[in-house]
């Protein structure tokens, strides 16, 4: 099972040749070449959405957008690395939504765009994580925020959707403004608020000496 | 040299899924374990530290030479560099840095938060196993604090826990109100699992994303507040007035190649920590950017540091397939009843003891030719992630999505398979001496998060470090918005680099090495042409 008796593949990446071992990431394979890479390298697990590549496979004339840690290379495979895209155009501070009746109504102003969705599915076709993410966008517009994020869980913010989105909805903003809504409304633990009451009438001293 | 371990096809056959093994029993003897086996402790690998603030203390060799590098840069790098001013400076990206910036702005404070990659590039988001906050009724702060004294081997700094497991509640709720879920129960009170070594359930996690959930939601709140994020820029030097306080850090840029010096009231270093060096040759669980900067930084300024010599191996690292050797394994799987055995099949430590123990008990395994061979130098013991899916129907896909995915990437069915696990480089224990407000020994210079020094003494327990990055994270930025109201700007220099370079050859210590090392070897930024516009004065060095 050692790696020497394994197979060398051949594939491209950012125009280079490189012959590796099929068990690297693209990421190892550019590095196992002796090429520097530094940008659009992150956390290598697959969390951060920082690695983003298009990469074509022998045979095949479709592209596939993909992290470029969670990508094992395959022979004949074409990868290209891609630059980070500017950030959400879109702003809001939870703090300005007074109660959560209004949500609904600050999505509308906050995201004008996500009721254009034209359901050209590209957002979905994107995401490296397999996430319903037009279905999500469908779900925030309703007003249905928890149902909405709850698809978003995955979401490590590559922005694929954002950049595939030809109405600029930011899909995966909106899922993350789905997911913050429902905590900052609706988490009320129980068990942490009578810790804090305790905490505050000065129960619970700790000696610090 | 380890002894050979049993075959890996044939540990495999011999592994069955069982609903009780027998456990393992007390440690015996602990000092002795650690003493003989934890990687702190292997002959030769502190060396004496010959320059700086801590001469003379004991310090990781691999961590001595980045603390006695170089500097990356001279006056003649800053002839001409831009001029910035704020009130506040964070450094870094991650958890402590989005903490501090959000504070330090929401107080009125004009901040700028760079970072050396993207914001959110950082070891917070990768964490798995959650947070620890007091919150259970039959749970205290004060057992909180007890728990993390005895498991740093009580080397910690106690006011400095105090401070933290007092904070631990309101952090969940800050959090929450930033927008942070967390797994419930049906009447919505927050889910506790069990770290390692402690004394009550005491870990509010979300699945095994904790990390991933905290730092989305925290990056939403930066780009949607004033901070101003400068993203691929990496700090290289801090700045110091006359006085010898910090006024600000000189910074790169990695997309247009130039310095910028920012001059700020305040700075707050929140850089994290040094996994990436692969200490003692070991996989690391760590970010890319995780090269101990902040470290360099800070010690040049003559900030003093603390227990540079000890550091965590976390049980679970993933050692087979290799391409993902390092890769992290939340503790949560052993919080959840997971066992772990060795090639023969048997439990041999209680697997929810501290990590240095756990961890240690898994190399003595290893040496002594119980644990499972793969050949070349692989070797490990096995997590039995089938056995904890018989005991618990459904846990694994409930709680632990990351580890299926990783199961995947693996090619290993682990609702069948046990996956082999080794130690793997997690956490620098010590760091930034640092108060209550996350100040350092240098007036106006904060450090927080994994580069600050004393909160865990020489282990570190499950939870504490994502409590740790907001607890202290918010205190800095406080207390610098705070002081920044009434300060102004001063002339600033890198004065403190000449100092530096005088000490060095004083003690006749090489030059050639630079730092911050600021990338891992691996990516080979120091032979990358892109960057050439950084290093254009480097030749006329003397």
């Amino acid at each position: 099972m050692s790696e020497k008796t394994e197979n060398l593949v051949k594939v491209t990446i950012d125009g280079k040749e490189i012959l590796a071992p099929g068990k690297l990431s693209t990421i190892q394979a550019l590095w196992h070449a002796g090429y520097p890479r530094v940008k659009s390298v992150g956390c290598l697990e697959g969390v951060c959405g920082s690695c983003r590549i298009m990469v074509r496979r022998a045979g095949s004339t479709d592209v596939t957008m993909e992290l470029g840690c969670q990508t094992l290379i395959e022979e004949g495979m074409e990868v290209s690395f891609l630059v980070f895209p500017t950030p959400s155009h879109h702003t809001y501070e939870l703090g300005e939504i007074r109660n959560s009746w209004e949500v609904q109504a600050h999505f509308s102003r906050i995201f004008p765009e996500a009721d254009h969705c034209r359901n050209c599915h590209g957002c979905t076709v994107s995401c490296p994580k397999g996430i319903q993410v037009e279905r999500g966008v469908e779900l925030a517009v309703k007003g249905r925020f928890r149902e909405a994020g709850e698809l978003f869980v995955e979401c490590v913010m590559c922005n694929f959707c954002m950049t595939a989105c030809p109405e600029f909805i930011a899909p995966n903003h909106v899922g993350i403004f789905a997911r913050r809504v429902t905590a900052y409304f609706h988490i009320r633990p129980s068990n942490l608020i009578n810790r804090l009451e305790k905490l505050r009438r000065g129960e619970l001293q700790i000696r610090d000496q | 040299m380890a002894m050979q371990g049993i075959p890996y096809s044939e540990a495999l056959r011999n592994y069955s899924v069982k609903t009780f093994r027998e456990p393992a029993g007390e440690v015996q003897e602990p000092e002795q374990l650690l003493r003989s086996f934890h990687p702190d402790y292997y002959p030769g690998t502190t060396v004496t530290l010959r320059v700086g603030v801590n001469r003379g203390d004991a310090c990781h060799h691999q961590l001595a030479e980045v603390l006695q590098a170089d500097a990356r840069i001279d006056e003649a790098d800053l002839a001409g560099a831009a001029i910035r001013e704020t009130d506040v400076l964070v450094i870094g990206g991650g958890g402590a840095g989005c903490a501090a910036a959000l504070v330090a702005a929401r107080a009125g404070a004009r901040v700028i938060l760079t970072t050396k990659l993207r914001l959110g590039d950082s070891n917070t988001v990768m964490a798995e196993g959650g947070i620890q906050a007091s919150i259970e009724k039959d749970d205290t702060p004060q057992m909180h604090l007890d728990d993390t004294l005895r498991a740093g081997h009580y080397r910690s700094d106690r006011r400095l826990v105090a401070r933290m497991v007092a904070d631990g509640p309101d952090v969940i709720r800050w959090l929450i109100q930033q927008g942070m879920q967390f797994d419930l129960d049906k009447y919505g009170d927050i889910l506790l699992r069990r770290a390692g070594g402690t004394s009550a359930n005491r870990v509010a996690y979300y699945r095994d994303y904790t990390g991933l959930e905290m730092m989305r939601v925290l990056r939403e709140s930066v780009t949607n507040s004033n901070i101003e994020v400068l993203d691929y820029s990496p700090a290289v030097e801090l700045l110091s007035n006359e006085e010898g306080h910090c006024g600000g850090a000189v910074i790169s840029s990695l997309k247009d190649y130039s310095y910028t010096l920012v001059k700020a009231k305040a700075v707050i270093v929140a850089t994290g920590g040094i996994g990436r060096m692969h200490i003692n040759g070991f996989p690391t669980s760590n970010h890319f950017g995780a090269t101990g900067d902040g470290l360099v930084l800070a010690y040049r300024l003559g900030a003093g540091l603390r227990d540079l010599d000890s550091f965590q191996y976390h049980p679970s690292g993933l050692t087979w397939p290799q391409h993902l050797a390092g890769t992290l394994i939340t503790e949560g799987v052993r919080s959840a009843g997971a066992y772990i055995l060795n090639g023969q099949g048997e439990r041999f430590v209680d697997e929810l003891e501290t990590r240095d123990l756990v961890s240690s008990a898994i190399l003595r395994e290893c040496a002594e030719g119980r644990g499972v061979e793969v050949g070349d130098d692989i070797r490990g013991v096995w997590l039995d992630t089938p056995g904890l899916e018989l005991r618990n129907p459904g846990t694994l896909a409930a709680r632990f999505p990351k580890l299926i995915q990783l199961g995947k990437r693996s090619g290993i069915d682990l609702y069948h398979q046990p996956l082999l696990i080794y130690p793997t480089l997690h956490y620098q224990n010590g760091g930034v001496v640092i108060d209550e407000n996350g100040c350092s020994s240098v007036p106006r210079l904060y450090c927080v998060g994994e580069v600050s020094g004393g909160i865990h003494g020489k282990n570190r327990i499950m939870g504490n470090s994502l409590l740790e990055i907001i607890s202290f994270g918010r205190r800095a930025g406080a207390h610098a918005a705070e002081k920044s109201h009434r300060r102004g700007h001063k002339k600033v220099s890198i004065e403190h680099v000449s100092n530096l370079r005088r000490e060095l050859t004083l003690a006749e210590m090489p030059m050639e090495k630079q730092g911050p090392a600021l990338f891992p070897e691996c990516a080979k930024f120091e032979n990358d042409s892109d960057y050439d516009g950084l290093r254009r004065n480097r030749k006329g060095r003397p």
